[in-house]
């Protein structure tokens, strides 16, 4: 008997969530069924012959008591929630002729869910600059001379808060052009 | 300001949020609005499930729908009064843009 398992690594962009669609898919087609997500990055894959599956990826924070509603509507819908990677909720479909595969059937939908990212973005892009600002302020208050090692923290601070401006700057553009496929 | 002049904010409605508005003129729970969303809409129009229950979280913040029931996790939303004044004042512009539509095609004949 072989691995029944195998866990995969890679990383998407929040704005490339069709390109993770489509992985998924391709490795469903090779016999490599997402059975669970949690940790940021980490595919684990069941393998089992190969079956013509959809994924879809929906992005939501949900309060405990929305989360059932939710699920409920969706697996009503045909969609089996596989499990959630920082409130990525991931779902999967067999795909069969004449069924729909999508779950946002509109573009307004679809700029909606980039916005729920783009707040959540928005919000630690604020308690980084926080931070940022609380970190400075000890040292220029104390005689104390500031350390070589103090700016180690800040530096990664800095370097995580160009990750996040890229990022927001990337899901912008995206909206944008969401938007004018819009009639 | 009068719930009137408080609703045009809404409007115009997009085709999904009209039709899933429409279907709630009764209780209905999520995957019976996809249902008759289709049906009504003779295939016309289809409704994923992100879609709805997103256009379900907007019109209940707004205070356009109210749950009505909840049946093992599956809850039903109805229009609110304020909701029906948004439907009617979107169904006055779709007559607009009909009759239009008409007249306009009447003349090219």
């Amino acid at each position: 008997m072989g691995k029944t398992t195998v866990t995969k690594f890679r990383w998407f962009w929040a704005w490339q969530d069709e390109a993770e669609e489509n992985w998924l898919e391709k490795m469903s087609k090779k016999g490599y069924h997402l059975s669970s997500v949690g940790l940021p990055c980490f595919y684990t894959f069941s393998i089992a012959k190969p079956r013509n599956y959809a994924y879809r990826l929906d992005y939501q924070m949900f309060r405990k008591k929305d989360k059932g509603e939710c699920l409920q509507l969706f697996r009503d819908a045909g969609w089996e929630h596989i499990g959630e990677m920082s409130a990525w909720q991931y779902f999967r479909k067999e795909a069969k002729p004449g069924e729909p595969t999508e779950i946002f059937t509109d573009v307004e939908s679809k700029i909606a869910k980039y916005k729920r990212v783009l707040a959540f973005l928005g919000f630690f892009y604020l308690i980084l600059m926080t931070l940022i600002f609380t970190q400075r302020l000890p040292h220029t208050l104390s005689d104390d001379p500031y350390p070589w090692w103090g700016n180690i923290p800040q530096a990664i601070i800095v370097l995580v808060l160009i990750f996040f401006i890229y990022a927001i700057i990337k899901l912008t553009i995206r909206i944008r052009q969401l938007r004018k496929t819009v009639r | 300001m009068t719930i009137q002049d408080d609703t045009s904010k809404y409007l115009p409605l997009t085709e999904a949020t009209y039709y899933i508005m429409l279907t709630l003129i009764e209780p209905l729970h999520g995957y019976a609005v996809m249902q008759r969303v289709e049906q009504i809409s003779q295939g016309t129009v289809k409704v994923g499930p992100g879609t709805l229950y997103g256009v379900f979280d907007t019109l209940e913040k707004a205070g356009l729908i109210v749950m009505a029931k909840e049946e093992s996790r599956r809850k039903s939303y109805t229009l609110t009064p304020k909701g029906k004044i948004v439907l009617a004042s979107q169904i006055k512009r779709l007559e607009i843009m009909t009759n239009n539509g008409i007249a306009a095609m009447n003349q090219l004949k």
